[in-house]
């Protein structure tokens, strides 16, 4: 049975799951905003609606209009992908009313799950461990920080202070002394009305020294819940995940077991359908405790479905169509590992960036895969995510798999805008990171000053070389895209030359 | 022919001899193939060059380095940040902590910054005495603006 999907989405992860859909014989509808309009996804659906509006909120998030383009192209199900709309259990409500698929987990599933205390209140619940910590019900901003306050003397010394509507770090903080404790209250509040609208915080203990790892579940509407093994995704910085892999290094059977299990256990609680991902935070003792489960498909995904060999957007489809879902027991090949290239200053607080994307070359060869809604020509703009890209390396062994990531990384060519390429190739230097005891504080532990380049005297000087010899060459004036604009604004996307396609 | 670039650690001069289709600096050799340059390097090793240019700055692959140099015209002024703050792109400003006359010391949290959905912290990077405050809360900014000036304490 065919079913014609629109994709609620832009950028990557809308180009993975159009592919997906164009794979499994699903007609498509892509939705942009106008400053979207022939970004590379919008060219891989059959068709694209034009989203009236300037901002995201009025764009991406209007549930109205991108209901409306469902009902004006016929669509019969909706993807959300992940960010935006794709945790709104209203949204998921809205497009089961109107008769459409949800590709996705029940708004209930979504509410229980997406309102983080509620989640840590359901988790205790059901028996699966939660990290000591306390959630704040205050509504009003002035008594919220002073029961913050008075909460933080229980919890103790240092804590995270979180969202109950968060995710992607925003709205979190870290807080090692009570003298830091009002601003970062302030700032994690502040953040999280501008991001979700609820500025809610709960507050957890930090629990440092830990390991971030997360379960894969799928659960069919034919009763069956299972789980694809873990993804350890410790190494994050500003609580943004950058470095993932599959299996994790420490992992043993026995542990995958139980926290397996216990994805399950929370899976089933909240009578979860579709694709899910539940975090739990692995303490050097040996103990899991709950984080939050993420009822959607997630970033880090690729890695789960290079290890598993299952793909994980097609059995989203399968799934909501009613189907069984078609993977059979778990059976681990390999490993894999996944980084996440942001247009982005590593050198400089990994302070976001902009520019053109003048060359765009990703690297090429066995066991690479790359996820990217951007292609050479493009711009990266302020309007969005930095994200640019994931790279994805298969290999036998985690050895080998660094290895290839190495290669991968060096090979990776970017001109046009800053990314942080160069701290993901040195991250994969990092004693940490070749022994696979990373923690969550990994990065901030091993540069507490900020990271640097490191770069040998002799490749400094021939990039010089390349600099003047291109100049004097006059190699710009070859190249098409020597007469973008120069300005401190990046160009846009449309008027930029020698845009290749897909 | 000479050229001059700005990097991240200030102005670096080039020297560039031409030999034939060879240019050369420090011992280190260039060919241009089509949009790549092949370099030599002193010890034997050769290694691929992929080149940019947008506006003054020529962008350089090599050897896994992005290199971001600025050309400078004979007689030009670099406009890089000379102990000036400078907006690393465009954003709103949510909190000023610091006012003229302040003495800071590096690491002082001095704005804080929302851009592309974060808040971003700006913080002092040496010691020194704050001589100029160029935007108050809610203000908007557009990238590269001053923000605030700090001269430098020695």
């Amino acid at each position: 049975m065919s079913i014609k999907v629109l994709v609620a989405n832009r950028g990557e992860i809308a180009c993975r799951v159009l592919r997906a859909c164009t794979e499994a014989g699903h007609p498509t509808v892509a939705v942009c905003a106008a400053n979207d309009q022939g970004s590379l996804f919008t060219e891989l659906a059959d068709e694209t609606v034009v989203l009236n509006g300037d901002s995201i909120a009025t764009t991406y998030l209007d549930t109205q209009q991108i209901l409306q383009a469902a009902r004006s192209t016929g669509a019969s199900a909706v993807h959300p992908g992940f960010g935006f709309l794709s945790e709104r259990a209203d949204f998921a409500r809205a497009v089961s009313e109107a008769g459409l698929i949800w590709i996705g987990p029940s708004p209930e599933a979504i509410e229980r799950m997406g309102d983080k205390m509620t989640a840590r209140q359901t988790m205790r619940n059901a028996g699966v461990p939660v990290i000591p910590g306390e959630e704040v019900e205050e509504e009003d901003e002035a008594s919220a920080l002073v029961a913050l306050r008075e909460a933080s003397n229980r919890v103790g010394y240092p804590l995270l202070l979180k969202a109950s509507s968060g995710g992607g770090g925003k709205g979190m903080r870290a807080v090692h002394r009570p003298e830091d404790f009002d601003q970062a209250a302030a700032g994690a509040r502040r953040e999280a009305v501008a991001a979700f609208g609820d500025g809610r915080i709960y507050i957890e203990r930090l629990l440092s020294g830990s390991k971030h790892i997360e379960i894969q579940v799928l659960a069919d509407q034919h009763g069956r819940t299972v789980h694809l093994g873990e993804r350890e995704c410790s190494v994050q910085r500003r609580h943004q995940k950058v470095f993932e892999e599959a299996p994790g290094p420490t992992m043993t059977p026995e542990l995958r077991e139980a926290m397996g299990q216990a994805a399950v256990a929370a899976a089933k609680a909240v009578n979860y359908v579709g694709a899910g991902t539940v975090e739990f935070l692995l303490a050097p003792t040996g103990e899991f405790f709950f984080l939050e489960m993420n009822t959607r498909i997630q970033v880090e995904h690729p890695v789960t479905e290079l290890v598993t060999g299952v793909d994980i957007v097609r059995e989203q489809l399968r799934i909501a169509q009613g189907e069984p879902m078609s993977c059979g027991d778990l059976f681990l090949r390999g490993h894999a590992i996944e980084v996440r290239l942001y247009a982005e200053d590593a050198a400089n607080g990994f302070l976001p960036s902009i520019g053109p994307l003048l060359v765009f070359r990703p690297p090429e060869g066995p066991g690479i895969r790359l996820d990217t809604g951007v292609r050479e020509g493009d711009a990266v703009t302020p309007d969005y995510d930095p994200m640019l890209a994931k790279l994805i390396v298969w290999a036998p062994s985690r050895d080998e798999a660094l290895e290839k990531m190495r290669r991968a990384l060096d090979d990776f060519v970017v001109l046009g805008t800053t990314t942080n390429l160069r701290f993901l190739r040195e991250l994969c230097d990092a004693e940490e990171v070749v022994a696979g005891t990373t923690t969550t504080t990994t990065i901030d532990d091993r540069w507490p000053n900020g990271w640097k380049p490191h770069v040998e005297e002799s490749t400094l000087i021939a990039s010089l070389l390349a600099a003047s010899t291109a100049e004097t060459a006059g190699m710009h004036r070859a190249h098409a895209t020597g007469s973008a604009p120069t300005g401190d604004i990046a160009p846009n996307p449309f008027t930029t030359l020698s845009r290749r396609f897909p | 022919m000479q050229h001059t670039f700005a990097g991240p650690d200030g102005e670096i001069e080039v020297e560039l001899s031409k030999q034939g289709d060879e240019f050369s600096h420090q011992g280190h050799i260039a060919r241009v193939h089509g949009e790549r340059i092949h370099l030599t390097l002193p010890d034997g090793r050769t290694a691929l060059a992929h080149v940019a240019k947008h506006g003054d700055v020529w962008w350089v692959h090599l050897n896994g380095h992005t290199f971001r140099w600025e050309r400078l015209e004979p007689g030009s002024v670099s406009t890089a940040n000379d102990g000036g703050l400078v907006a690393p792109m465009p954003g709103k400003v949510l909190e000023v902590f610091v006012k003229v006359g302040d003495t800071v010391v590096a690491g002082d949290a001095l704005m804080v910054l929302e851009a592309m959905k974060m808040e971003h912290r700006i913080v002092a990077v040496h010691d020194g005495l704050v001589t100029a405050v160029h935007f108050g809360a809610n203000e908007q900014v557009v990238q590269g603006a001053a923000l605030l000036e700090i001269e430098e304490s020695n």
